[in-house]
């Protein structure tokens, strides 16, 4: 009975310790899936980071709950992407000592989308310009993302200074070898014309001197006739062949675009996740396969 | 002369065509009482508008037009607030929402 008595106290003992060691870890919010996966690799085990948008919601333009908004201002770390990512974050109020804005430092590198032009209301006729907000699409960019999450955690104390500095120096390998192997894959597609169903691969193209015109497709969708005619006069007036999806188009999608001799492209953006591959392995796939295609339409 | 002058005009419209004006919401707490602000970003006041009160489960509580100067003022002893509230503005042409959660009334009234 004593021995019993004995085991139920140890085993108490160790249970409360490891729930306390459990809600100590810092917590680490994310508003996209590629910051996500940053600060999951500097962070290791020291932190949980979270990225609260549900699968298939763009979380550019994802409208949290309030109890969304709970979880994030009692975070200990909040990382934002900038350059107009995620327009939530203009809707609440957030604890300006633990936000980082993961961009700022490489801000004068933003680049101005191409206003949209409308009219609604008594306004008249109107537009409203933007920013290209897909910077960890260039490595180079990315690993600027990532330096300032290291900094973050080390001026926070969220994570021992050397293991972060360890991990950000991996991550800083990886994605200069990954640059190299993207502009040697891509080097052949530079005189190639395409486009894109979205307006996500700016930063991408900027860094491998690729020319993508966007559309403004919905992800997913199947294009209707008046976007097929659109697209048909644009890749008429590009010379383009190639077109690149954000997502896995449908059978009935991937056959409309096919029938207007354009090869289709998937290439997942990352702001959500791509599955369970990871984000060199996105990138590789995706260089690759533009690569194939350029060579396919170049040789037709 | 008249050529240039003309051109001129035309660049200034294009200018002013090309102002995003998007409109902007804000509200501060203070008590019992939420503050709202609409304006757009060009930095205009927005004279009319509708405001909902709406609860976590998104289920309307209240509305009210926007003041002359783009404000409302939102009495918290008349609605349950308890879980947050959203604050959604429309101007007929645009609209934006404020999430306004337990911890930010909590904060509001300096517990």
């Amino acid at each position: 009975m004593q021995v019993m008595k004995r085991l139920s106290l140890i085993f108490l003992a160790v249970f409360m310790t490891t729930s306390a060691l459990a809600q100590e870890r810092p917590r680490i919010v994310a508003v996209n899936h590629a910051l996500q996966s940053m600060a999951e690799r500097i962070a290791g085990d020291t932190a949980d980071v979270l990225f609260l948008v549900p699968e298939g919601v763009d979380p550019s333009f994802w409208r949290p709950s309030i109890s969304d908004i709970s979880t994030i201002q009692s975070a200990d770390l909040i990382l934002l992407n900038g350059a107009g990512f995620a327009t939530w974050i203009d809707r609440v109020s957030l604890p300006r000592a633990r936000i980082v804005n993961t961009s700022s430092a490489i801000a004068e590198r933003f680049i101005t989308t191409e206003s949209i032009t409308h009219s609604h209301g008594d306004g008249g006729e109107h537009s409203h310009e933007g920013l290209a907000s897909y910077l960890w699409l260039d490595p180079e960019l990315a690993a600027e993302q990532a330096t300032a999450i290291a900094n973050a955690m080390i001026n926070r104390d969220l994570a021992p200074e050397a293991e972060v500095q360890d991990r950000l120096d991996a991550i800083h390998a990886e994605l200069s070898e990954l640059d190299s192997e993207l502009r040697d894959t891509l080097a052949d597609a530079q005189d190639i014309v395409f486009v894109a169903t979205h307006p996500r691969y700016q930063y991408f193209a900027q860094a491998y001197e690729l020319e993508i015109v966007s559309l403004e497709w919905e992800a997913g969708a199947t294009p209707d006739d008046s976007q097929m005619s659109a697209l048909s006069a644009l890749t008429q007036k590009q010379g383009a062949k190639i077109l690149i999806w954000e997502a896995e188009p449908t059978s009935a999608a991937k056959e409309a675009v096919a029938s207007m001799e354009l090869e289709s492209v998937t290439f997942p953006p990352l702001a959500m996740p791509n599955g369970d591959k990871t984000y060199l392995e996105t990138m590789r796939a995706a260089a690759a396969s533009l690569a194939a295609a350029a060579m396919k339409s170049d040789m037709e | 002369m008249m050529r240039a002058f003309a051109f001129l005009i035309c660049l200034l419209a294009g200018t002013f065509v090309a102002t995003a004006h998007g409109l902007v919401v804000f509200a501060s707490v203070d008590c019992n009482v939420i503050t709202v602000e609409a304006k757009f970003s060009n930095g205009n006041v927005a004279q009319k508008g509708e405001l909902r009160v709406l609860d976590a489960e998104r289920e309307k509580l209240a509305t009210m037009a926007l003041e002359q100067d783009g404000t409302a003022l939102i009495s918290l002893d008349s609605i349950d607030h308890s879980e947050g509230l959203y604050i959604e503005v429309d101007t007929g042409g645009h609209d934006n929402y404020w999430i306004v959660t337990p911890d930010d009334i909590a904060r509001g009234c300096g517990s």
